[in-house]
């Protein structure tokens, strides 16, 4: 018996080397019998934007994070919705008080996230002015 | 101004050249790169009607490090220029140029004393492999020139694909 699993280990083993060569392989010969270096005229060869235009700038930015108000308000009703299927699914099966309880508990907590987010103003529809530093 | 000379391969062996440059030559990516209405004659020669497929020169590579042929399809103002090389520059050896049309050989109708917005045939800027005529070349001269290159490629012509003489 313990031969039999040594063999199946060999097997995966086996297995793996042949993938793993597979991926590897290939890199291999292409770095044998590829060109040793692309021509180039303006050397431009590793610039990383590849239609043609000169990047303006750095991608490392700092932008205003004012999209988590969305996020938190989604989050607020998605889980909501989410979590509630399931219960939706058994809730007539048997009715019991702490089932009703439960669900009060639950769907209060993640109210708080509403009302966090009521209290920053999301719900108010007028510009919102950040300072970008 | 970097490297412009082809740099051989570590590993030389007669046969197998012979065998990659035959696979090369019969699947050549070209780059999805108009310039002017040459592009539409090279875009009718992808579709169906021309069907580039025959060849194996279908796979329209978006990005210019996977592709071994940019077909300059049309006319190369100064202000394009820079950008053409730096798509010269990307694309990975081995790499092949195609000059579709008049002005991608020489400036075609824009040259007169006293231009300054052409630049004069793509070979100004880096070296072409073959030059197809026309204003713009239909899409069988594309073929025809695909085909020239896949010969310049592997030293024949593609087998059984007849050679059509000027007449």
């Amino acid at each position: 018996m313990a031969d039999q699993s040594v063999l199946d280990l060999l097997y995966v083993a086996a297995f793996f080397l042949g993938g793993l060569g597979f991926s590897a392989v290939p890199f291999i010969i292409v770095f044998f019998l590829a060109p040793r270096k692309t021509r180039n005229y303006i050397d431009k060869t590793s610039q990383s934007i590849e239609c043609g235009m000169v990047p303006i700038g750095d991608a490392w930015i700092r932008f205003g994070i004012v999209y988590y108000l969305y996020a938190l308000i989604f989050l607020a009703f998605d889980v909501d919705v989410l979590f509630l299927f399931p219960v939706a699914m058994a809730y007539n099966d048997t009715f019991a008080v702490r089932d009703f309880v439960e669900l009060i508990i639950f769907v209060g907590i993640l109210s708080l996230a509403i009302l966090y987010a009521w209290k920053k103003g999301v719900f108010r529809w007028d510009r919102k002015i950040y300072k970008t530093q | 101004m970097g490297s412009q000379n082809i740099q051989d391969a570590i590993v030389q062996f007669a046969p197998l050249d012979k065998l990659i440059s035959l696979g090369r030559a019969n699947s050549l990516w070209p780059m999805t790169f108009g310039l002017a209405c040459c592009a539409i004659e090279m875009m009718a020669t992808g579709a169906s009607r021309f069907d580039l497929a025959r060849f194996g020169a279908e796979v329209f590579r978006p990005s210019p490090r996977q592709c071994d042929v940019m077909i300059v399809a049309g006319t190369i103002s100064k202000k394009m220029a820079p950008a053409v090389q730096t798509l010269y520059d990307q694309m990975p050896e081995p790499k092949w140029v195609i000059a579709m049309g008049n002005c991608a050989i020489s400036g075609g109708p824009f040259v007169f004393e006293g231009q300054y917005g052409i630049v004069e045939g793509a070979d100004q800027l880096f070296p072409v492999d073959v030059y197809i005529p026309g204003c713009p070349p239909r899409p069988e001269a594309l073929i025809e020139g695909i085909l020239e290159l896949e010969e310049k490629i592997t030293g024949s012509r593609r087998k059984s694909w007849p050679r059509v003489e000027a007449g």
